[in-house]
This record gives structure tokens, sequence and C-alpha cells, in this order.
């Protein structure tokens, strides 16, 4: 009888089958789905409810404020491969990782030794060997069944503290891989479902939260141990024949999926989209002499679709490593991206099946894109944030293609952005604690081709957007709630705005001092988005607010009105109300504020809107009569960017003149013509302006030339546009 | 598969379909004449005759014009081959400086002009404001999308269109054009 070929073997196996056949594993056919339907359909509902089972269960277990109020976590079945198969809700840019994560296992040769046995447990989190950054613990178990490897568990959680040199887990000042905390590297940290002894004291001994961080992991095993008995149920009703095969053509399904609606829904051609994201630091509190710097990252997307209506997605001209944690290694921004991809296309069965029908080019080495060939010590210690602003050009660059071919109903703007609050001191209850708040999971949605997005109900990296009970984050933390406002005018400016953001106001409370961390895990503070779709005003900065040692208590005390929203940019309320030593009511984000806060102190942290589309002049008038009267936008915006005639009663009750303001728009066409010159004329005297670098931060210039270094056809298509002699240099 | 009426389709795109039926085009399968209704309903909004081929948004399309492929506004604004990035025939307004990135962004809401710039697209037609892009100086302006039309029409939709064109960027040959009479 001859043996079952090992797993590296079958991996390489489909490998060859599928760039043989084009079909994953070979399948050009769906035996089980053309012949029972139904079962197919039940099973496949099953084997999700049974991950989103294990979310549910993980995150109660894990007891940590990310997991338990957040759901900052995900859980997942693989084939016995690796390949997702079905995908828990969560944090969705992880099942791609995960996948990854179990191949790297299988061809590292783990089946010979260690063994993959029922109950083993293995993680990484190591962003060498494809992990994100240290905070994201993977983490997977082989599921044995009669002693045949049949799948595979996952799952991540995301820690709130891993040990870096900074407290929490949005690493953005680690200078280097060393400060990126305690890795587990490809390892298998337990058996019998019990992690080994020394798993528990290495967590201890290295990490400031370690009961919250070993919650999380007990989350993961009880998540992963739900998925394999539940699974073992499965088979038992439908046979492991059948759940063997539809395992496999369920990820093949999706690829069909996801290549039928690009065909169906999309056109050829080439596409191209810049994006710029900032990273301001100089003169700021940094962990290393090297970091007092200013940093701009070029993220540009070039997306082929192929005739076969596959996709092919390119980073040439993206700009160099970085000092801090922003840079990010291709395995895990491939991952990122199946996040975006499956909600722009691939959503109907979200698993790997998506992204065989899409190649990634290898980004250009030395880049934040691929930093490690060049720069092995370069940190990963919040991978995710120039990734996720790449990925934001994603949905508007499917956005486009659907309107071209008539889905405006499919359309979308381009994303938010990811700003941080994090703590870390003394809570109220006297312990140590270094901890995320929720509010970034819950931004505006993107501008839709047919209507607004919708407000503080979206976040990219999760599809169950939420920013967590206030009462219960008070809990956990030493503030106090003294607002929570949709934020005017947080969604750009056009036809249809973006959902609009929220801006939390915390009062610092019951503590004897305690740092907040102003995180960028995918935010610009000094840069525009590029997004003006169809003419429309990309949403603002993030820009933060707070005061320390204030003066709130007397206010208080006394009973006199405090400080519940940010106010006009103009007239920021924190000015009018609050007087402290320090103040900042427009801060360069990310920071860490200088000196840790203290009682009384005040925070005023936003979380952004999402993108508009179209001209904001052809805004409907009664839409944004309606955002006047409910406060979601100015006078100032209705009037002067709108062009709508506007009449006030009361402080609530605006009334739009459309007949005046239909005149209106129209001599802002003609005032517009008159103001703008001619492209050509433009140019000419634009690549003068280049050649001098005029007005150009040291920055952008920094950013230039690492991108046209690591790029040379990028750097020659450059020089060409603005005629530019060959061996200028910025 | 799902038919959905032109009218309804209409009212779609204008963002006036009540809810209930527009999540009833989200959720059906995809309607496989959409792409005819659309170039139907765009045909009847723009001011000229020529053929829309595809509309690049929803206010550019590239029409057949003379045996030519070229890129024209709502307005009938002629912009040239569709291969060469329309915004070189556009009108331009650049915000690079406070006082003109404050007339749209104001007090903590100000970007860095020595980071960025705003530029504007304006039709020198009609005076919509095109495309907005937010950029450093030094980038190109992004030529957001070159269809492989002929590859669309023949191999997609099965009907090919009578001529074709290479599919390639021209953008620089005129960028050349312009330099050498410099």
């Amino acid at each position: 009888m001859m043996s079952e070929p090992s797993l590296k073997e079958q991996l390489a196996a489909y490998e060859a089958l599928f760039e043989k056949t084009g079909h994953l594993y070979g399948y050009e056919s769906l035996a089980r789905k053309e012949s029972d339907p139904g079962t197919y359909e039940a099973v496949w509902h099953i084997l999700s409810n049974i991950c989103n089972a294990a979310w549910s269960v993980g995150c109660m277990a894990s007891t940590s404020p990310v997991a338990a109020e957040g759901g900052d976590a995900l859980w997942a079945l693989h084939t016995p491969t690796g390949d997702a198969i079905c995908v828990s809700r969560g944090i969705t840019a992880h099942p791609g990782l995960l996948a990854d994560m179990i191949k790297n296992f299988i061809r590292l040769g783990y089946e010979d030794h260690p063994g993959f046995e029922n109950g083993d447990i293995f993680e990484n989190n190591d962003p060498h060997y494809g992990g994100i950054h240290t905070p994201d613990f993977d983490m997977c178990m082989p599921i044995r069944y009669k002693g045949k490897l049949v799948a595979w568990a996952s799952s991540v959680t995301h820690v709130n503290d891993v040990g870096m040199a900074q407290p929490g887990s949005i690493g953005f000042l680690n200078p280097n891989v060393f400060a990126d905390g305690l890795t587990f590297s490809m390892e298998k940290v337990g058996e019998s479902d019990r992690y080994y002894p020394w798993y528990d004291l290495r967590i201890r001994s290295r990490t400031r939260t370690p009961d919250y961080v070993l919650g999380d992991a007990r989350g993961r095993l009880a998540g992963c141990i739900t998925i394999r008995e539940r699974l073992f149920e499965v088979i038992e009703k439908y046979g492991l024949d059948f759940i063997l095969d539809a395992s496999k053509e369920y990820v093949e399904d999706s690829r069909r999926y996801a290549v039928s609606r690009v065909r169906t829904q999309a056109i050829p051609g080439r596409i191209r989209k810049s994006q710029f994201k900032d990273l301001a630091m100089k003169g700021k509190r940094v962990l290393d002499p090297s970091q007092d710097i200013d940093c701009l990252f070029n993220l540009p997307m070039e997306m082929t679709v192929n005739a076969d209506a596959t996709v092919k997605l390119s980073l040439r001209g993206a700009s160099g490593t970085v000092p801090f944690g922003q840079n990010i290694s291709p395995t895990a921004l491939k991952s990122g991206l199946l996040n975006g991809y499956s909600h722009i296309v691939g959503f109907d069965m979200f698993n790997s099946g998506p992204t065989a029908s899409w190649e990634v080019e290898m980004p250009p080495s030395g880049s934040w894109a691929n930093p490690f060939e060049k720069d092995f010590f370069a940190s990963s210690g919040v991978a995710w944030a120039p990734a996720v602003i790449w990925m934001s050009s994603l949905y508007e660059v499917f956005g486009r293609l659907f309107q071209m071919r008539g889905f405006v109903e499919e359309m979308a703007a381009g994303a938010a952005t990811t700003m941080t609050a994090e703590f870390a001191g003394q809570t109220q209850l006297g312990m140590y604690l270094a901890s995320l708040t929720l509010e970034q999971a819950s931004n505006g949605s993107p501008a839709r081709g047919y209507a607004d997005g919708e407000n503080s109900a979206w976040c990219i990296y999760t599809p169950n957007a939420d920013f967590g009970s206030a009462e219960v984050i008070e809990g956990y933390l030493p503030i106090m709630y003294l607002g929570r406002n949709i934020e005017p005018d947080s969604g750009g400016y056009g036809q249809f705005r973006g959902g609009l953001g929220h801006t939390a106001v915390w009062m610092i409370y019951g503590t004897t001092g305690i740092d907040y961390q102003c995180g960028c895990a995918g935010m610009r503070s000094k840069v525009l988005p590029n997004h003006g779709m169809y003419g429309a005003y990309p949403t603002w900065p993030d820009r933060p607010s707070y005061a320390h040692d204030t003066n709130l208590k007397e206010l208080i005390d006394a009973q006199k009105p405090l400080i519940h929203e940010r106010g006009p940019a103009e007239d920021p309320t924190i000015t009018r109300i609050i007087t402290a030593r320090q103040m900042e009511d427009a801060a360069i984000a990310p920071f860490i504020t200088p000196e840790p806060l203290q009682n009384y102190d005040v925070i005023l942290h936003p979380v952004s809107g999402a993108q508009s589309m179209g001209d904001p002049i052809t805004r409907d008038p009664i839409s944004i009569e309606e955002d006047l009267n409910k406060g979601w936008t100015s006078r100032r915006v209705a009037e002067e960017i709108h062009g709508l005639v506007v009449k006030q009663e009361s402080e609530r009750d605006f009334i739009v003149d459309v007949a005046a303001s239909e005149k209106r728009r129209q001599q802002i066409r003609a005032e517009r013509i008159a103001k703008a010159v001619p492209f050509k004329e433009w140019w000419a005297v634009e690549r003068t302006k280049i050649e001098a670098r005029e007005n150009m931060d040291e920055a952008v210039l920094h950013m230039w030339r690492t991108s046209m270094e690591l790029s040379p056809s990028y750097g020659e298509e450059l020089l060409a546009f603005w005629a530019l002699p060959d061996d200028f240099v910025f | 598969m799902a038919e959905f009426h032109k009218a309804d389709i209409e009212k779609l795109i204008d963002g006036v379909l009540p809810w209930p039926a527009t999540q009833d085009i989200i959720k059906s399968p995809k309607d496989s004449d959409r792409f005819d209704k659309y170039i139907e309903i765009m045909q009847e909004r723009v001011t000229f005759k020529e053929t829309i081929l595809l509309p690049l948004t929803p206010m550019l399309f590239i029409v057949s014009a003379d045996g030519a492929r070229v890129v024209k506004c709502r307005c009938g604004h002629d912009f040239g081959d569709y291969r060469t990035n329309w915004k070189l025939s556009s009108l331009i307004h650049v915000r690079d400086d406070e006082a003109s990135l404050g007339e749209i962004y104001k007090g903590r809401e100000m970007p860095d002009p020595s980071w960025t710039q705003l530029r504007e697209y304006i039709c020198p037609g009609c005076g919509s404001q095109l495309e907005v892009e937010a950029m450093p100086r030094g980038c190109p302006p992004d030529f957001e999308f070159l269809p492989d039309l002929d590859t669309f029409y023949s191999e997609w939709l099965g009907r090919p269109l009578p001529d074709s064109v290479a599919s390639e960027d021209k953008t620089l040959e005129t960028i050349a054009d312009w330099s050498a009479a410099k």
C-alpha cells in the first residue's frame, strides 16, 4: 500500500496543478457543488458559523479590553495544506498571514520534527517569518481525525502589550527590530491543548500586562479547540471525504467568483493612483537620535486588469525604509491587501481563493514594503500603517472601474485613516495598564456612487466596526468621556460626501500619571489624502488636541461649562474654555505626550471620516440643508465650497434658496475657468520650481530620492514628465 | 439573472432611488445589460452626438469621433486622444500656499504647503471640477485609467469595435513635443 504524500509534497503538487490548469488543486470542475449544491451550501454556512462561534468564545475567554470589548481578533479554518477555507468576523487583514504561516510550518519540515499532532499549539508573531507586527500573535493547531491530518484551526489576537521599547501595541516609535519586543519565531508553544509552562514565564517576564496577554493566549486556544471539536461533529455528520473535497472547492469557488466579478463588473486596462503619508517626528519625544526627522512615504499603486480578468498590482516607486516601526514585509502586505480586496471584489466566500487570482509584484527591495533584504533589522512595530493607506487606493480604484461598467451601487471612494489612542500608566484601580482604546474602529465609511457614506460605522480592518462602550472603556482606563460626537465636515466635500468621523473628548481621572500615545496605524497629519475622486475635496489631516495641567477642576467646582466637542477649526473650544500649562489644539500626530498626563487633563481625539466623490457644487442642496440642520456641516462650507445661498432663521433652522444657489453655482463655474490656467502653462512654470526644489520640505525631497533610486524606471518616467535632465537628483 | 428598469438605474445614479429598491439592486445577481443601459442613459445626458465607448468618469467619456477615440466632457469639450492623460488638455488651478489652501481648509485643517499641493482640474468648456489631486511637488498627475478597449469589447463583451488601436500610454509624447518647443 502506498503511503500518503507528506504535506510538503501535497503543497508542491497543488502549486504545480494550479500552474498547469489555472485552477486551485487542479479542480477544473466543482464536483461536490455540482452533485449536491444544497449540502455544499449548508456545510459552508455551518463551517462559517463554527469560526464565528470560535470568535465569540475566544474573545470572551480572553478578558483583555482589546479582544473582549473590541473583538480585535479572528479565527479561521484551513485545509491540510494551509489555505483558509472560512474565517470568523474580526480583523480580516489576517487570513492571508495565517494561511502563509501554516504553509511555512509545512515548508520548514515541522511535519517531521516536531510533528503535527492534535493539541499541538504553534505560534508566530515575528515579521521576519511572515508576521505583520509583534503584538499580533498568529497561532495554529493541527486537526487530526482518526489519525489523519484533515484541517487546521488558526487564530490571531492583538495583545495589549508585547514588551516593545515603548509600552503598548502600536509601535510607531520603534527605531529597529530590537525595540519590537517579545517574539515567537515559528515556535511550538504547547501540546495536549496546553501552553508550555515556559511560555507563561516568558510572557510574565517580558510584557507589561502579562495577565491580559495570557488571557488572549487562553482565548486563542479556546477558539481553536471550539473549531476542532465542532469540526469533528460536522465530519461525523457529512463524512470525511465530503468535508475534505468541499473544503478545497470552497477555496477554488471563491477564486472563480473573484475572477468572474472582475470580468463582469470591471474593465481591462491600467490604473494608477498615487498616495502619500507623512510621519513627522522632528523635535518630538523619540527613542533614538536617528529619529529626529520628518518622513514622507510614497505609496503608489499601479493595477493592471488583464484580459483573463486576473489582476496585477505594483508598488513601483515606493520610497525607502524608515527608522520607525512603519515597514512591512511583502507577505504581510499581501495579506493586508486580501482584506481590502475581499471588501471590494471577492466577498462571497471570504477565504484564500481570491489571492490566487492576482499577482503582487515584489515591491522594490529596500522600500518600506520590502525592507529586510537591505535593512534586516528594520522595525515593523506598526507595519500596518503605510499598508492601510496604500490599500485605501484600492477602494477608489475599483470604485472607478465599477462606475465605468455602470455598477454605481458597488462604488466606494477612498477610506478613512486609522489614528489610535493608547494609554500607558497607572489606572484608577492602582494597577499598571498599557492599552488601546477602540475609538479608531468606527470611522465614517467611503462615499458611495449613489449616496453619502455612513457616519461612524465603518473600519478598514474589520467588518464589524465597533468603538466599544464608553462605560466599559472608562472601567479599564483612567479616563472619563466628556463627549463622543459626530465631527461636522469630516467626510470631505463632494457630490456624495464620506461618512463623518467622530471626536472623543476625554478627561483624565483617577491616575498618578499616564502617557497618551496618539499613534499612527495609518494616518496623515501634514498632507491630504490623494482622494479627490471626480473633483471632490479630500478629508483634512488628522490633528488631535490635548491640554496638560488644566483649570478643569476649577470649572467643575464652579459648575461652569466644560468642554464636550472640538468646535470650529478657527475657534477651537479647547482654547476658549480651557487654560493649561501645556496645550496643543492642532497637534501634528503621531506623538507621545511629552510628560505623563494627570487628573483633569483633556484630550480631544478625532477619528476620521472617509472620502467624498464628485464636484462639490453638484451636491444636492436639500442634502446640504439637512446636514446644516443636523449640525453636520457649517454655513461656511455650504456657501463657500458647495456654492449655496443660505438663510438662517435660528441656530438649527437653515433654509437653502435653491434658485439663487443655482445661479451662484453657475457663477462659480465661470470663476473657475477665469482663475485656472491651461495645464501646459502651469507645467512650464512648475518644472522650473521642481528643478529649483522650491518650497519642497526635506522630507519630500528625501522621499523622491529614495523612490527614484529604488525604482529606476519610475524615476525615469518622473524626469521625462517634467523634462528634467537625466542626471537630476532631488 | 436580474433585470432592472432603465428608469430605476437612472434614479440610482442620481441618488434618488428609494432605499428598499436600492437594496434590491445591491442584493440581486448583477444584470448583464447594465453597461448598455448605463451607456444609453449617459448618451441621453450628454450634449454631443458621438457614440460613447466608455464612461471614464461620471463627467468624462471616451467616444468614437470620426474614427478616433477621444475623451469628451459631458458639455462636449474635447480633451483629445484617450491614450494621452486628458489632464494635459485641462485647465488647472493649484493651491500650494496657506492663502489658497485656506479657502478650503481652515485653522487646524490646514495641510503643510511645503509637503503637499492641491491641484484642481477644471473643464474649459463648462467649469466642472473634474478631478482633484493632493500631491507633493514633483509628482506627475495620475493617469487614472488607460483602458484596453479592444480587449474589453472583443473578448469581454463579444462585439469587437470596427477598428482597433494599440493600448499604449502616449502622455510622454505630448510632453516631448512641449519640451522640444521650449
